[in-house]
């Protein structure tokens, strides 16, 4: 207990020094305690946006793996032509339905590409004609998407595109039912409950180009303006026809046998890490995975946390260097206290005191300032970690949106066709732009751990140093 | 007076058989290349219940001498016993917390510490027992004229012949066998000097212990029982 009482004695003793070294142990703590409270806070918003956002895993025909399977040749359907895919390279509703109940799946939507000719009763909506040079033969068509609920639709979603007229796509809907687009509508004087007659858009030799009666089941409107100059009526928003998978695999000149032909279908699963469990449902439901392979799109969970994890790993970082820094920085100090004291070191030593309790003292001493130092950090370290925190996410979040709109002008070269829009079947994230920072005992316990982990390092490696002599060289030595 | 031969530690112990003894005891300080001989060949044995006087010129190695018989130092060569055991084998730091104080020259006090409290950590550190240590050291202090207002100042507070008188009381309040003390009496006056030689010798003469003195001073060399010079590294009795 003497130490205890002489360590007491000594820090009231000398104030000064003790209220230095509670203000330098003080602004360590609050550092380390801020990194602490950044990494937790991040690591929480993380977890949080994994529950909100999920994962959107997507399951689509891979060319190659369907080659590679050797799976491609001497089926029914194109097989035997070397420029179609078999049915083997079809990817079935009814399988991804299967796959839909899995556990892991918290939603699953699909979609079909097709496309149909005008007939007679339905014309193109063409604004400004082609020029008489341009062939027009493969883009004069309707882009027809099949759809399971049209609303889930990320143009429907975020407001490009809404209903005016009629019902959407849902899972009820027949494969004779379509959606066209209010100038489409206007153009040939539809209104919903209409019947009208499209074409096969195909231009594959062999594939049956007939005509098929659909009924007008909803009419829509894009908010995309009419440029005023000529645009292949394909790629015009006006010409979007949406219908069911059936129907779009019909004109498509697809098979609709197994509840029609995908193009590729998404699964939103409750937690990016459930993609394996994904995979062997998927495998249960007789997907062969070589062949439609399945990969996460976590893009809008990065979104969502790439900032706050720049952030915390800046604040990692910090508390890495912040501890060293510390460390070494109070090994110094207590190093000169302890070279300035070597006269009491000696005269106790002379005393008979033993060199654990004297090193014990010197400890207990930086142990009391740091234990005042961690209480006061636990006080003020909440506003000044928000006060970093966001600082330093607001800057993330900056970069980022640089980087999104440098990405945004960059062409999608895995796209040939320049049709895709990837991430389209997620809705849009803001990054997160707070920390919602808690000071809870486990940071306390952590910043509590590291502060007496520096303060011992700091008093025993200088301290080990000066009692190696004997007491007669301390008391009689001037350094 | 006791001679300089030494002793078989095996043998047993009679009742006038030396409480301290130095046997063939050398002392070399080397600083680079060169060797200095402070101590050679000292060998004396010291009885418990005497008062003795180490005198000498300056630099004749008589604070190294204390330094080496109170265990603050090792010997280069030779040994230092304890009632017969070798104090190396004994351990310094026991040696030196159970069984002998020192009064320094320099006087060592700790700085951050009153006077009451300086001589109650030397108390617990040497395992005086008791809870009245607090008491004993106002006892001590008072007998060695401090007043009570002086004794809960500050050290550094403290004038030299107080700081002296601190530190002599934390050396009795030890309560061990051997009390050394270099020049104690340096920083007091006459009147002062002569109550604490009077105590060192009730320490001695009273209460069985044994006291060795490094002094200058031949009134503190006439009051002890015996008196010894140390010159040119030699340890001979006077006269």
């Amino acid at each position: 207990m003497n130490l205890f009482k002489r360590a007491w004695w000594r820090l009231i003793g000398a104030p000064g020094k003790s209220l230095m070294l509670v203000g330098l142990f003080f602004v360590i703590c609050s550092l380390v305690l801020s990194g602490f409270l950044i990494q937790s806070a991040a690591a929480r918003a993380a977890d949080s946006a994994k529950k909100h956002v999920g994962a959107v895993a997507t399951m689509q025909l891979d060319v190659n793996g369907l080659l590679a399977s050797g799976k491609n040749g001497g089926s029914e359907g194109g097989g035997q032509n070397p420029r179609t895919i078999g049915s083997a390279g079809d990817l079935k509703r009814d399988l991804v339905d299967k796959i839909c109940q899995s556990s892991v799946v918290a939603d699953c939507n699909y979609t079909a590409d097709g496309a149909a000719f005008p007939t007679k009763s339905t014309t193109l909506y063409q604004p400004v004609p082609a020029p008489a040079s341009q062939d027009t033969l493969g883009t004069d068509l309707f882009k027809v998407d099949g759809v399971r609920k049209l609303d889930e639709l990320s143009d429907f979603r975020n407001g490009d595109s809404k209903m005016i007229a009629g019902k959407g796509i849902g899972p009820d809907t027949k494969k004779n039912e379509i959606v066209v687009e209010e100038r489409v509508a206007e153009e040939n004087k539809l209104r919903v409950g209409d019947k009208v007659k499209l074409k096969i858009g195909s231009l594959m030799p062999g594939v049956d180009t007939s005509e098929h009666e659909f009924e007008v089941i909803g009419i829509y409107k894009n908010s995309t303006a009419d440029t005023g100059q000529y645009v292949p009526a394909m790629m015009a928003p006006a010409n979007q026809v949406y219908t069911n998978i059936e129907g779009a695999s019909l004109l498509g000149g697809k098979t609709t046998d197994g509840g029609g032909t995908l193009k590729s279908a998404t699964f939103t699963l409750n937690d990016p890490n459930d993609l394996d469990q994904l995979k062997e449902d998927s495998k249960k439901a007789g997907a062969d995975l070589q062949i439609f392979p399945i990969s996460v799109n976590d893009k809008q969970y990065k979104t969502l946390v790439g900032p706050i994890t720049k952030t915390a790993s800046f604040a990692t970082v910090t508390v890495w260097l912040v501890a060293v820094a510390g460390t070494i920085i109070l090994a110094l100090v207590v190093a000169s206290n302890l070279r300035e004291r070597r006269g009491e070191l000696g005269i106790l030593l002379s005393l008979g005191e033993k060199k654990p309790k004297l090193l014990g003292q010197h400890l207990v001493e930086v142990v009391a300032c740091a234990v005042i130092a961690i209480a006061l950090a636990g006080l003020g370290s909440q506003f000044l970690s928000e006060a970093i925190g966001n600082k330093l996410l607001t800057g993330e979040i900056d970069s980022a949106s640089k980087e999104a709109e440098n990405d945004s002008l960059q062409p999608d070269y895995s796209d040939p066709s320049g049709m895709s829009r990837q991430g389209d079947d997620q809705p849009k994230a803001d990054p997160i732009d707070s920390l919602d920072v808690h000071l809870g005992p486990a940071d306390i316990a952590k910043v509590g751990a590291t502060g007496l982990g520096i303060a011992a390092l700091a008093t025993l490696v200088p301290g080990a140093r000066v009692l190696r002599l004997n007491p007669r060289d301390i008391l009689t030595k001037g350094d | 007076m006791t001679t300089s031969a030494t002793t078989d530690t095996n043998a047993p112990r009679g009742k006038n058989a030396p409480i301290l003894e130095l046997a063939d005891v050398n002392r070399t300080y080397s600083t680079g290349n060169r060797r200095r001989i402070v101590l050679k060949s000292v060998s004396y044995a010291f009885q418990a219940g005497r008062m003795y006087a180490i005198v000498g010129p300056s630099g004749s190695g008589k604070t190294t001498l204390l330094s080496l018989a109170s265990g603050l130092d090792a010997p280069t060569s030779g040994s230092v016993r304890f009632q017969g055991r070798d104090v190396a084998q004994l351990g310094l730091g026991t040696y030196r917390n159970r069984h002998v104080a020192t009064v320094f020259q320099s006087l060592n006090l700790l700085t951050y510490m009153n006077a009451v409290q300086n001589v109650t950590s030397a108390m617990e550190i040497t395992g005086v027992r008791g809870g009245r240590r607090k008491q004993r050291a106002n006892e001590l202090l008072a007998l060695l004229g401090i007043e009570p207002d002086d004794r809960t100042r500050r050290t550094l507070q403290l004038s030299g012949g107080q700081q002296q008188r601190v530190a002599i009381a934390r050396a009795l309040a030890c309560e061990v066998d051997i009390l050394f003390a270099d020049e104690p009496t340096g920083a007091l006056d006459h009147e002062t000097a002569a109550g604490i030689i009077k105590v060192f010798q009730k320490l001695a003469h009273d209460d069985g212990k044994c006291v060795i003195v490094v002094t200058h001073s031949r009134e503190v060399a006439a009051a002890c029982d015996e008196t010894l010079v140390l010159k040119r590294g030699k340890l001979m009795p006077q006269g």
